[in-house]
Parts: structure tokens; sequence; C-alpha cells
């Protein structure tokens, strides 16, 4: 036995003088208790993989690293679409053999180019376009290789009609231009169109309903008509008329789940004074029903309306004689909404995430009656009204008469239908403004200006494009920036649980929004802004899903509370025996060792 | 034949102007004051809004969020009620049309029947408990959890089984519940009658029940009404200042007098512009005008049918400062005395000329309000934490009719839908036929108490948990009031309102159950004395095998060999415990004692040492 070396220590007298018990020992020792304990280490070990897929949670697998790319690669390469542009020169005395179609082309790109910005702005053209020419002249035709392979436009068919009585008015033009061209439309996707007419009058350009403008008048110099069409395709059909060329896209007021509710109000200030309604059923049916159609690919739009009462405005307004009205200015607007009294409340129909627009229709009591918007510039408001991006808009409607009604019998009056009308295009104008567009009907420049075209169902088609790319690439955005903090966070914190919905979420945005990109790519702004909400959709839905909440019920800290009473301990003791074992070994072996050189 | 067209014609024309009148929304504010026995004021307000047409989504009265509400969940009725304090149902009535419609349990209640297919019912309560938690600013959503609302089947007729029913009774009720419901009406408190609602007056009263109830025809439901109904109710039970009365007031034969100001601290300034009628109600209790009648007809000597009931405003007893548009009297059969009904409309006050009731006592009049037939209390009994049961007892309130009556079984009809853990509630329905003669009947109810899961304990578990009120009605026993009105279009909702044959009904007791509460960290404490022993048990054992038992002692004979023994006694004592003999070492000269010390020292230092590192690095 090893443990009593010295009860074998006489059976060696020849070197027993030598022999120290303290340094040597004259046996092997023994392995069978470090054999013991190194097993209950090892099987310890063994049972750690077990123990720890014991206590694992669910955690449903993410595709990380595509999420990271995404939005890297969103925030890297911001979307930008392909446009195709297409000019039109009808009666210019050019000499054909010495200017050919395609260094038309050329110049007009080399326009564009200089004109918009440098770098890729998300949603834009960027420099991805193409230009192609025609030329019609007296009986010639001719035109750059991609228009003809692509059939863009049929020569002399713009000559068909009466060309000359046909400029004099904007919409008939438009619409024959709209038809000159329909057939070829459908097969070659969007293209952007200035029809250049050389006439004897003064130079006007003007912008259609559909995709189509037209420059008429006196143009003499060819390299200011290029410059001119370069102008109306980069600032117009590109930028969509907005000034200052900064793209607000932050500020689109799309709710998260894709919806908004536009939310109509009519406030009587002191129904004391007088009681106004409205026949909003009319005007829903006749002037927000196409407006909803039309932005359908956008949001999904839904309509409410009521009528409150005792809504006093929160802010002060001072009477002016001259004008003999009350006047409030620019720098009370802050304090026009009352939101103690407006209870305009949010939606039960709308769901939690949906964006809703507020309109409001003030009506002014009759102690602050008519009731004027001073413009710092110190004109009147032609509208009277004002907007809050984000929220919704305002438009103070006066009564025509400041008089009280008489006695104590309320009358209840509707606002007459024009006023109505009225209120309701400027609410046109303010919807419009929310989405970043231009609400006027002129489009001035340092250099130029354009008349803007309006339609009947409040956008047209040139401002859905450019709202539609705008969408795509604040939707991409945003489901990128989502997707990225969502994957941040579920790295951050190793023990929350994911449930399969959400992983499933996460996959399904991916896919959607790698097809809204391959749409953008392709030039289909229409279904990239669908497949792009639903990318965006499915990102909010997954991080704010309910189940996320969980991380909090089991901690690191819960857990280790939980088993450190035994763990800590028991891994302790199994650990100092294997370590003592096995010095004692070592020990023990030295000894053994010493003895065996002393006895060979 | 002209002729005949044209009265087809004016026949045509009438109709088309009576359906345009009919698709009007209306609005409709009251106010009931009614004096009651105890020297107290019942207030009753009713707003009424009533939406004929539901076709379109656009309103210029109705509450926006009401329409979307039903629309949205397919709401056929609704009630939600708010309520602090306990309705008396001792002395201010329990057998009138007001207290069996507008006393409420406390806290909150809600029940709603849904138009939806069966299935969807769950769902569409639970999305609607969550909605109205979010307008009316409660935790109405704690209703949602299927432990905490029930489907009766007997409180309503034609339910179904698509009638849901809940009940807070813990919900504090305060002013944050009542501005979400002032914003459904179209004036807010700003003007009109709901403007006397000054929140310090309101809350301080005994009893405050606020109320929503709507009615819904538009899913193809077959009723009297069409469209819309949406009544608010809030009833109030104040007691009239001290100094208003006179110096007589603080005897307790006077009734205290009052005014609406006094009352409420407001007047009223005008009445809503928006409603179609504004009208304040002074009800006076069959029992209060027989009493009024038997000291007129003392002290004037007429008979009491004599009486002038249209001059009956200012008498011997008392006196309203202003004289009422009308007097209503109620029509009833022979042996049950008439109530009174005062009618004021506000339409003429302004803000120059508030409209301020005052009522004046001039004698003392004493009198008690008709009770329901059986008074119902419920209580606990038992003792312990293990069983208990809820005891409810019926006991006759004196009304009794000649014949008695005897009947083999009291219960006619039962109904248990026993209590699921943590599923379903226990409800238990029954209809109970009992004689007129009998005095007093109780009913009790066994219940073992059970353990809860620990995370289903609710924060303060030691609290103990409460048990919505028991409701009692009277399916035999209808009241209300007729009144003589001339069939006018212009019908008030409150006087139809009290006109309407109604089920007597009471709520009993909340109660409050204690649960047995566990000790919350026993959880851990578990966990960690299992650890402990398994700890315990296996270090030994590892301990047990690699122990050298032979070299030991070996060891410890070398170390008594070395060591002067200072304590034999205790080595002596340690040897014994050790089983072994325990033998005098032979003394050597100690040397090394004082190395020993050192050797301690220092450990002692280090030890020392790395305690205040480490409660300086991470301390």
């Amino acid at each position: 036995m090893a443990e009593l070396p010295e009860a074998l220590n006489q059976e060696h007298p020849s070197n027993s003088d030598l022999f120290d018990p303290k340094i040597m020992r004259k046996t092997k020792p023994g392995v069978k208790r470090l054999f013991l304990t190194i097993t209950v280490l090892l099987s310890f070990l063994a049972g750690v993989p077990f123990f720890l897929k014991s206590i694992e949670i669910y955690r449903s697998p993410i595709p990380f690293s595509e999420m990271d790319t995404l939005s890297n690669s969103i925030d890297l390469n911001p979307l930008v679409f392909p446009c195709r542009f297409h000019v039109v020169f009808v009666d210019f005395d050019f000499d054909f053999r010495e200017v050919s179609a395609d260094t038309l082309g050329f110049s007009v790109l080399e326009n564009m180019r200089k004109l918009s910005s440098s770098e890729n702005v998300c949603g834009t053209c960027g420099n991805n376009f193409s230009v192609s020419v025609t030329m019609e002249s007296g009986g010639d035709c001719k035109e750059t290789g991609n228009a003809v392979s692509s059939r863009l436009w049929k020569c002399e068919r713009v000559k068909e009609g009466n060309l000359d009585e046909m400029l004099k008015d904007d919409e008939r033009f438009d619409d024959y231009l709209n038809d000159v061209s329909g057939g070829s439309e459908e097969g070659s996707g969007k293209v952007y169109r200035v029809v250049v007419v050389r006439r004897d009058a003064d130079i006007r350009a003007v912008v259609g309903k559909n995709r189509h403008a037209w420059i008429v008048g006196r143009l003499s110099q060819v390299d200011e008509t290029i410059k001119m069409v370069a102008e109306v395709f980069v600032k117009i059909f590109v930028n969509g008329g907005i000034k200052d060329g900064s793209i607000h896209s932050e500020f689109m007021p799309v709710g998260a789940d894709g919806r908004i509710v536009l939310s109509f109000n009519l406030l009587n200030a002191d129904p004391r004074d007088w009681i106004y309604d409205w026949n909003f059923q009319e005007m829903e049916e006749s002037l927000l029903a196409p407006i909803i159609r039309t932005l359908a690919p956008l949001a999904n739009i839904s309509i409410e309306s009521q009528v409150l009462y005792h809504t006093p405005k929160s802010s002060f307004a001072y009477w002016d004689k001259e004008k003999e009205s009350y006047i409030f200015s620019t720098k009370d607007l802050p304090f026009f909404v009352n939101s103690n009294e407006w209870h305009l409340d949010t939606s039960i129909a709308a769901g939690g995430r949906s964006k809703i627009l507020q309109f409001v229709v003030y009506v002014p009591s009759a102690n602050e009656c008519p009731l004027l918007l001073q413009l710092p510039n110190g004109e009147i408001s032609m509208t009277n009204g004002f907007i809050s991006p984000m929220w919704g808009s305002v438009i103070v409607w006066n009564p025509s008469r400041c008089t009280r009604d008489s006695g104590s019998f309320h009358h209840r009056n509707k606002i007459p239908q024009q006023d109505l009308e009225k209120v309701f295009e400027v609410f046109l104008g303010q919807l419009r403004q929310l989405f970043g567009l231009n609400s006027g009907n002129l489009y001035h420049d340092a250099s130029s200006t354009f008349t803007l075209l309006s339609t009947g169902k409040g956008f047209t088609e040139w401002e859905l494009d450019f709202l539609s790319r705008q969408h795509t690439c604040y939707n991409l955005l945003q489901c990128g920036t989502t997707l990225g903090s969502l994957s941040r966070l579920v790295q951050s914190l190793p023990r929350m649980i994911i449930k399969d919905e959400i992983g499933k979420q996460v996959k399904f945005s991916l896919e959607a929004a790698k097809l809204a990109r391959g749409n953008a790519s392709h030039g289909i702004s229409d279904a990239s802004a669908v497949s792009s909400r639903e990318a965006r959709i499915l990102a909010e839905d997954a991080f704010f899903h309910p189940s996320m909440m969980s991380v909090s019920y089991y901690s690191f800290e819960h857990c280790f509370a939980v088993y450190s009473p035994f763990f800590l301990p028991v891994s302790m003791h199994i650990i100092l025996a294997v370590f003592r074992e096995f010095r004692r070994y070592k020990q023990q072996n030295a000894k053994h060792r010493a003895w065996r050189a002393l006895d060979s | 034949m002209a002729l005949i067209l044209r009265i087809l014609l004016i026949l045509l024309t009438l109709c088309l102007a009576t359906t345009h009148e009919l698709n009007k929304e209306e609005f409709h504010e009251e106010l009931l004051l009614k004096p009651l026995s105890d020297r107290k004021i019942l207030s009753h307000f009713h707003f009424r809004h009533t939406l004929p047409d539901v076709t379109h989504s656009h309103h210029s009265l109705f509450p926006k969020a009401v329409f979307q509400l039903v629309q949205k969940f397919r709401v056929r009725e609704l009630e939600l009620s708010f309520t602090q304090g306990r309705w008396n149902y001792e002395r201010w009535g329990g057998y009138d049309p007001l207290s069996s419609s507008n006393a409420k349990p406390p806290g909150v209640e809600l029940w709603a029947i849904f138009d939806v297919p069966q299935h969807e019912v769950d769902a569409s309560w639970k999305n609607l408990t969550h909605t109205l938690s979010g307008l009316f600013c409660a935790s109405i959503n704690f209703l949602e959890s299927s432990t905490e609302y029930s489907a009766p089947e007997w409180g309503s007729q034609q339910s179904s089984g698509k009638l849901r029913y809940g009940a807070l009774p813990r919900e504090a009720v305060c002013t944050e519940n009542l501005t979400p419901w002032l914003k459904l009406l179209p004036c807010r408190d700003k003007a009109g009658l709901a403007a006397l609602m000054d929140r310090p007056s309101i809350y301080r009263g005994y009893y405050h029940s606020q109320r929503l109830h709507l009615t819904s025809s538009e899913f193809g439901a077959v009723g009297s009404t069409t469209g819309i109904v949406l009544d608010q109710t809030l009833t109030l039970v104040l007691q009239p200042d001290k100094e208003t009365g006179s110096m007589y007031s603080g005897s307790s034969i006077y009734q205290p007098n009052w005014s609406m100001s006094s009352l409420f601290g407001r007047e009223v300034g005008g009445k809503c512009v928006l409603a179609e009628s504004s009208t304040v109600f002074v009800l006076l209790e069959g029992g209060l005008v027989s009493t009024l009648k038997n000291t007129w007809r003392e002290k004037e000597g007429h008979e009491a049918d004599n009486i002038v009931v249209e001059n009956s405003w200012s008498n011997p007893n008392f006196e309203l400062s202003i004289p009422p548009n009308k007097v209503i009297e109620e029509v009833t059969t022979l042996h049950k005395n008439p109530s009174i009904l005062y009618e004021y409309s506000v339409e003429d006050s302004e803000a120059s000329k508030p409209f301020d009731l005052e009522f004046r006592w001039k004698n003392p009049v004493a009198w008690s309000s008709p009770k329901a037939p059986l008074s119902a209390s419920r209580f606990l009994t038992g003792s312990g934490n293990e069983r208990g049961a809820i005891a409810i007892s019926l006991e006759s309130s004196g009304r009794k009719d000649e014949k008695p009556q005897s009947l083999g079984d009291f219960v006619e009809k039962m109904r248990v839908s026993p209590s699921e853990d943590k599923v379903s509630p226990g409800v238990m329905e029954m209809i109970l036929r009992l004689p007129c003669a009998v005095n007093s009947a109780a009913l009790t109810i066994d219940f073992d108490k059970g353990f809860l899961h620990i995370d289903e304990y609710p924060p303060d578990a030691n609290q103990g948990f409460d048990i919505p009120s028991a409701i009692v009605s009277f399916p035999d026993f209808q009241t209300k009031i007729d009144f003589l009105v001339g069939n006018s279009s212009k019908k008030s909702p409150m006087i139809s309102k009290l006109q309407e044959s109604r089920n007597i009904q009471s709520y009993t007791e909340v109660l409050l159950v204690p649960l047995t509460t566990p000790d919350f960290s026993m959880p851990y404490n578990v966990i960690t004395i299992t650890c402990t022993v398994f700890a315990l048990y296996f270090g030994s054992l590892l301990n047990a095998l690699r122990r050298r038992v032979a070299e030991e002692e070996r060891h410890q004979r070398e170390i008594a060999a070395k060591k002067t023994v200072r304590f034999p006694l205790l080595f002596k004592l340690l040897a014994m415990l050790r089983g072994q003999t325990w033998e005098q070492p032979p003394s050597q000269s100690s040397t090394s004692t004082s190395l020993i010390n050192t050797k301690i020292v220092i450990k002692v230092i280090i030890v020392a040492g790395i305690a205040a590192g480490w409660q300086y690095y991470y301390g």
C-alpha cells in the first residue's frame, strides 16, 4: 500500500542506512485515488454540456449577418432608380447633316449631370439615366438608337392634330400628348418626356399631369433649349419640384404599419355664438375618395371625421382697425393648437402604429371674428391656415357675417358648399405639403419658371412616381435601421427568448427588402414601394413583438443565483481534491524516483 | 282626382318630413334631484345621445370614439359603471326605478352583449376591455383574463350566450375616469347641466356612480329603438351643507334646506346649446308625498284628494324657490301613494341669470323609502386558511302578503359553472322561489382555499382577494313610475326611463377573502438549502473516498509528538472524539511557537489585505 511505505522499509536492509522515509519511498505511488477524483471531475465536465442544454432558452435562429449587411448596404449604397428620358424636338430647323440625335442626347445628358448632385441620394435617379432624342422637322424624323429600338415615339403622329390649336389650351394638349404617346408607353416602362415645339410665341414651359412636359416658343438657341430640357428632367421629374433639393424622407407621414388615418375635425370655438356643421359625406365622396385611390400604392388611407364644440384656441389675437379683423401672427402658431380643450383623440378604428394626420377647421367665436393669419411679411394669408409637419394642419374658417345668432334658439348652420370646397382644396394642398410636395402651380427657379398643371386627383403621375421612389427609399431605410437595431439588441442580450415568429418575420422582412431592391433596380417603382412597405411592417412587427419583453424574467443573475449554491461548493471540492491528489502523486513519485536512483 | 292626389302628396311630404326628423342626431341633458329620507340628496344626471342613422360614419354630435367602438367590436349592448361607495338600500330605497337601475357595485362593472359568432365573443370581449381601458383611463384591461369574467345566462333574456360580465371591485374611481366620460358629451363640462360637476363637491359625496350604457340595433337586431342610443348617467348622493339650513338644521327632525349652488358649489349658466332639451326635475317619492298630505290635512283640514297638485310646490311643509314649468303626478293604483315630479326647463337661463333652484323645508318631515322585498347581504364565514364559506342571507323587509304558500323546493333552477383553476371563475346562478311568509333565508357555499402558483399572486397578495358583488334580482317584482304625460312628441328620456318597467335588482357587498400567502423568497430558500445539502453530501463522499486513514493516524502521532501540550485535557477530548487513546507525548522543548505565531499573523494580514482590496475595488 502506498500509504504504508514504512512497513516495507525493513525488506531492504542493505540500503536501509541510506533510506530516508521523508524523501524516499520504495513502492510506486498508487493511482487509485487520483484516478477516482479525476473520473469524478471528468464526469462533471462531461455533464456540463447537458446542463447547459437543459437551462438553455429558446432562441429562434435569426440571420444576424444578413440583417447587418442589409442595414449597412442601405446606408452605403442608397437606393437609386434607373430613369428614362425622352426629348422630342418638333419643327426645329436643325441642319440634319450636322446635328445628330446622338449628339443632342449627349448634351442633354451632360447638362443633367451638371444639375444633379454628384453623390447618389436615396430615392432619386442618381446618375442612372438614359436619354433618347427624337427630332421631327418637316417630313424628316431622326431618332437615337435606343429610341428606335424601344419604339418610344411614333414620328409624325404629333402633327396629326392641329398643333397650333391644341397648344392654346394646356389641358387639352396634355391629354393630346398622352393620346399620342399612350400606346407605346406600356411596354417600355415609365419614360419622362419633354416635347419642344418651336412656335412664334413667348417661351413657356408647362409640366403636365402625366409624365410629359412641353416647351413652346421662340427657341433660337439650341444650347439654351437643351439646358431648359435638362432642368425640367432633373428639377421636376427627378426631384419632384422641391426647391431646396434636400429630401426630407424622414418626414414621410406614413405609420409603421403602412397606414394613414386622415382625421377631419370641425371645431366650433364657442357654440353659444353660432354652430356650424358641414357636409362631410359629400366632400369625402367627391374630393377625398379619388385622392385615397391615387395614394393607394403609398399607404392604406382611411378617413374619419367629427365635430367638436367649446374648443377655444389658446393663443391671443389682436384687433386690427384697418383690416377690421382679429389678427394672429405666425409667431403665435406654436400656441394655436389647444391640446387641453381640443380633444382630437387618437382613433379606435386605427391600429396602434398608424399615423394619424389631423385636419382641423377652426370656426372662431364671435369675439374673435373674423380671425386672420398674418404672414411674417405683413400680408394676410390667403389660405388662413398652417401645417405642422407630422401632426396635420389647421384652417381658420370665418363665418360670412360675424354677428351672433339672436335669441336662445340656436340654429345649426351649414358651412356653404363653395366655402367647404375651398377649405378642402386648401387641405389638399396641405396634404401635399405634408408629403413634401409643392402646393402652388408654378415652379420658380433662379433661371426659369415652369407652369405645373394640377389634377383633380390631387397628385400628378410624375409626383406619384417621385413619392413612391421616396417612400421606397424611406421604408427601406427604416427597415434597415430597425433590423439593424434588432440584431444588435438580440446579440447584446444573450439570455433573451426569441420566438419562432420573430425569426419568421425577420426572414420575410429580409426577403421583401431584397425584392424591393430588385424591383427598384429594374425601375418598377410601384411594386418596390409595396414590397418595401411590407418589409418595413414586418421589421417593425418583429421589433415590437410582445414576447421581446420576456428578457427580464430569466436573466443571467437569476440563473446564477439558482445554480450557484450547488455548483460552487461542489466544484470547489472536486477541483481541490484533484489538485491535492495530483500534487501528492507527484511528491510520492519523486520520492519513489529518489529511491530508485539510490537503489540502482 | 286632383284632390286625392294632393292629399297623397301631402301625406308623402309629411312622411318625408318625419323621416328627416327621425334621422337627426339628438342630445338631451337632464338632472333629477330627490330628497332622501336620511337628510341627503340624490342627484342623478342623465345625458342621452341618439343616433338613428348608422350608415354614415360622419356625425355632428355623436361621439366618434363610441361609434367606432360599436362598429369595431359589434357591440349590441354595453354597460360600464364606475362606482365609489355603496348604495344604502335601506335608506335610499331599493324598490324604485332609480335605485334598481343606478345602484351599482363598488369599483368597475362591465357587461356587454356582442353581435358576433359565438366563437369570437371572447376575443371581442378582450379587445373591448383593452379599448375601454384606454378610453376611460382605468384598469379595465384586467378583465381580459379568463378568470375575471364570466358568461351568465339568466341575467339577460336575449343574450344567448353572447353576454360577458366582469367586475373589478377594487378599482378606485376618480376624476381621471370622469374626464374622458365628459369628453363624450358635446359640451363637456363647459356649459349646460354638466357644468355643475365641480370635482371636489361630487367626490365628497356618499355615493358616486358614473355609468355608460349603450344599445345598438344596427346589426339586424329587432328592437323598438333603431340606431345607437348612448345613455350616460352620473348618480350622486350628497349631503347638503349645514350652513344653508336654518338654526334648526342641527337638530335631527328638520330636513336640511338645499339649493343647487349649495350642493354643487356652482350654478347652471344656461343650457348646452347643442341639447334638444335641458331639464331639471325634482322628484318627491310616494312615501314623502303621503306624509306631506297627512300634515296638510291636519293643518288645513281639507281632504287629501282636494289638494291641488299644481300648486304643491309651495305648501306648509316646503317651498321651491322657482315655480316649476310643469308638475307631473304619478298614476297609481288606489293603495299606493303617487310621487310628484316638478319639471324645470333650463332653456331660459343665461350666464347673467343663472338657474339655481332652492328647496326650503318649513316643517319637520320624516318618511321612509320603499325597500326591496328581500334585503340581501353577503358575508364570509369559517376560520383558518384552509376552508371557508360564503353566506348570503336574505331578510324580508316586512312586505308580507296574507297567504302563506308552502313549497316543496325553494330552489327552482340552478346553474353552476365550477371554477377551473387558473382558467375560469366559479359562477353560480340560482332561481329561488320563496313563499311570501318567509322571514329570512340563508345560502351558504363552502369553498376550499387553494395555493396559487408563485407568479400568479398579485403584487399586494397580503391584502386578500376581492370577490365581486352578487346580483339579486326579483323577476316577479317590477317597478316603474307612470307619469301623466301627454302624448307629446318631445318625450323626456328621463321620464321614459322612469316609466320603463324594470326588475328590482340589488347588489350585495364585495367580499375580501384573505388567502394564505407564501413567503415569496421561499423558492430561493429551498434552492439554497437543497443545494447546500447536496454539496455537503457530495463533498463528504469525495473526502471519504480519498481518505488515507493510516497515514492520517501516523501524522497525528507525529504532530502530537512535536507539540508541547498546553491543554492536555482538550487533546484528550479530541482523541476521545476520534476514538483513540491519547498518550502523553514525551515533553519536548518547544522551539517553533514564535515561528507559528508569526506565520499566523502573516496569514491574517494577507487575508485582511485581500478583503480590503476586494472591498475597495468591488464594494
